[in-house]
């Protein structure tokens, strides 16, 4: 065969790796996440950024697993069906649909702020602009997914590339920066604030001096920076050499993104000290980029903030809308949420529903928070870290239930299917629980509605919402609501050559079996 | 037995000009046509399951219709069909090695080198990675807005 390009034959190592780091998005995810994370852990943000990986890590293994039992677009949704039944595959779903949803304000008024601050800082502020280029952005990102449009693998390269050098440069520079020492006085609303930059040090990676409350908050809201990581480790079907190329890919794109997390929340934080990067949370990237670097400089970092985003929307609806064609197909909500566009073979009613959805909860947003003091954007990030916490929870513990008989059959399997998936399971379920309990009072500054904290409000209220909606759907589609998870002598070990589990709903409650 | 031309359908009827181009020369040669649609799900989202699915339902459907109107224009040919799970470009190549086919037939949208080189373009790819001769057949206008 001829040169094989980069994509060549079926997805190399490269290309893995770029949809896995693509996917993640780090160079939005710094630009929401770094200001929120700073605000919770201080200086020790380099630690958060390198423990929040531990639970994502693990419930990757879950997922690795589950997706080679039945890799289905509907991941949490089928998995949850067949571990646990259709109740809690429902729910999982909603969870997963609820995180996505939740994330796309933030995507759309990062986009907007990011893309007008390319061209004028004063008209950044202006929110009808920004609000109104929010928009456009989350229509054209649904028109681009409903189209099906991919970039060649070769500009994804090129993309990737760009984002990394410019994060790279701009950590290097405020690190360098940061040790000849800087001061920045800063006047908002009249109150003059000086700041000045901290010497890193290494015991930043260290949790020592910080308590548990706020690793906690650092943690729900950190999670969100490695979401969409596990993409590279599901693409495993159709990757060329598929028992070595995932593993691999997985290991280089993590140490790729651990790297340039560590080293940028670094230089982030070291430059004018945590206080600074907290205070200007809403676009922190863009403020510190402007003291590190020179103004070219500054417009890379920007552009490479708005792909980044615009790979984040995309690997945002992809999921929500596959989760929706699943469930829509296994018959589990209305079947519309199924119908494939004959043109472009893209799932086009999820995909328009999930995207007005999407809009009409970003001005929801817009209003509440110009109308009160509340600091949306980055409570809506915590109420992300909370889906995510419980649909990725719900996976790991998927994942031990659906394998129970196998667990204990080899060391690989009771550590790669049993204890890490018990280990993020648990501290992502623990992260749920415990940011519930703390915002009950509004521990997280994040303003307050009657008197309980937003993130609550927005994050169980929508996950909440998802009961009755189930209840209506086992009302609507009874047929679906009796299946019967998968009976533990039918599931195949994962590590032996048969491992494609019976289709969804071959066992129902009242034992017909073959529906 | 005589080797196989190898042609590319795409969805809602794209590759059909190059499929009745193909139809053509199959006649003029005596070779029998493969009509190959090749389809993979954006990586970039979970795959696998009622997803692909549907989506060769649909690939079925629209690769039946291009053969069946073949059919009646080239009634001497003969005409198989290869549904593939992987890219257009590969999908292609795959099944011309696999039957040792002697030219692949592929349709062109009309796209620039520009959109070629960001969103890439199964023609241009072919041209270039293909093992076997290739033939660019510009798409029916009328057929295809893209």
């Amino acid at each position: 065969m001829a040169d094989k390009g980069l994509k060549g034959g079926s997805l190399g190592i490269v290309a893995v790796i770029v949809i896995g780091v693509a996917s993640t998005a780090p160079g939005y995810s710094l630009a929401a996440g770094i200001g929120g994370i700073s605000d919770a852990v201080g200086k020790k943000a380099p630690f958060i950024m390198l423990f929040a990986f531990v639970p994502m890590a693990c419930i990757a293994a879950a997922f690795y697993y589950l997706n080679k039992a039945d890799p289905d677009c509907g991941t949490n949704f089928t998995w949850g069906v067949r571990a646990f039944g259709p109740r809690t595959g429902w729910i999982s779903a909603w969870g997963c649909i609820i995180a996505d949803l939740v994330i796309m304000p933030n995507l759309a008024g990062i986009s907007g702020q990011y893309l007008v601050l390319l061209f004028s800082e004063k008209a950044a502020t202006n929110i009808y602009l920004t609000t109104t280029i929010g928009m456009l952005f989350i229509a054209a990102m649904c028109w681009i997914c409903w189209k099906g449009i991919e970039l060649s693998a070769r500009s994804q390269v090129l993309l990737l590339g760009t984002e990394l050098a410019v994060l790279t440069v701009f950590a290097a520079v405020s690190i360098y920066k940061a040790f000849n020492g800087v001061t920045r006085t800063q006047t908002v609303d009249g109150v003059a604030t000086t700041y000045h930059s901290l010497k890193p040090q290494l015991s930043w990676m260290s949790p020592s001096g910080v308590n548990t409350h706020d690793i906690i908050q650092g943690l729900v809201l950190a999670v969100f920076i490695y979401w969409g990581w596990d993409t590279c480790v599901s693409v495993n079907e159709e990757a060329e050499d598929s028992s070595r190329t995932p593993g691999r890919a997985a290991v280089l794109s993590t140490f790729i993104l651990l790297a340039i997390y560590l080293v940028t929340s670094y230089g982030a934080v070291s430059l004018l000290g945590p206080d600074f990067v907290a205070n200007s949370s809403s676009d922190a990237l863009y403020e510190l980029g402007k003291i590190a670097l020179p103004t070219v400089l500054v417009k890379l970092l920007l552009i490479a903030v708005l792909t980044s985003a615009a790979a984040s929307c995309q690997t945002t609806i992809l999921p929500a809308t596959r989760t929706m064609l699943s469930m829509g197909a296994h018959g589990a909500a209305p079947a519309k949420l199924a119908r494939i566009d004959r043109k472009h073979l893209t799932p086009d009613y999820s995909t328009w529903l999930f995207g007005i959805g999407s809009v009409v909860w970003y001005l929801l947003l817009v209003v509440v928070s110009h109308n009160t003091s509340h600091d949306l954007y980055s409570s809506s990030i915590a109420a992300v870290g909370m889906a995510i916490s419980v649909y990725y929870g719900l996976s790991g513990f998927s994942c031990i239930w659906y394998f129970r008989r196998h667990l204990f059959k080899s060391f690989k399997n009771a550590f790669l299917i049993g204890f890490l998936p018990l280990i993020g399971g648990a501290m992502l379920i623990f992260v749920f629980i415990k940011t519930i309990w703390d915002a009950r009072n509004d521990a997280y500054g994040y303003g307050t509605v009657f008197g309980i904290g937003t993130v609550l409000l927005i994050g169980t209220i929508l996950l909440v919402v998802g009961i009755p909606l189930m209840l209506w759907c086992s009302v609507k589609y009874p047929t679906f609501f009796r299946f019967r998870h998968d009976p533990a002598d039918t599931v195949p070990d994962p590590n032996s050559e048969q491992t494609l589990a019976a289709q969804l709903g071959t066992y129902t409650k009242d034992n017909r079996y073959g529906s | 037995m005589a080797a196989d031309i190898i042609v590319g359908i795409g969805p809602e009827g794209s590759g059909e000009a190059a499929a009745h181009y193909a139809a053509h020369l199959a006649e003029l040669l005596g070779r029998g046509v493969v009509l190959v649609f090749g389809y993979e799900a954006s990586a970039m989202g979970p795959r696998g399951g009622p997803l692909e699915d549907q989506i060769e339902a649909i690939a079925a459907e629209v690769t039946n219709e291009v053969k069946q109107r073949l059919i009646e224009a080239y009634p001497k040919v003969s005409f198989e069909i290869e549904l593939v799970r992987d890219r257009p470009v590969d999908s292609l190549i795959k099944v011309a090695e696999a039957r040792d086919a002697e030219l692949i037939v592929v349709g062109h949208g009309g796209g620039g080198p520009l959109r070629a080189a960001l969103l890439g373009s199964t023609s241009y790819e072919l041209v270039h990675r293909g093992p076997i001769p290739v033939l660019v057949v510009p798409d029916d206008p009328t057929s295809s807005d893209d």
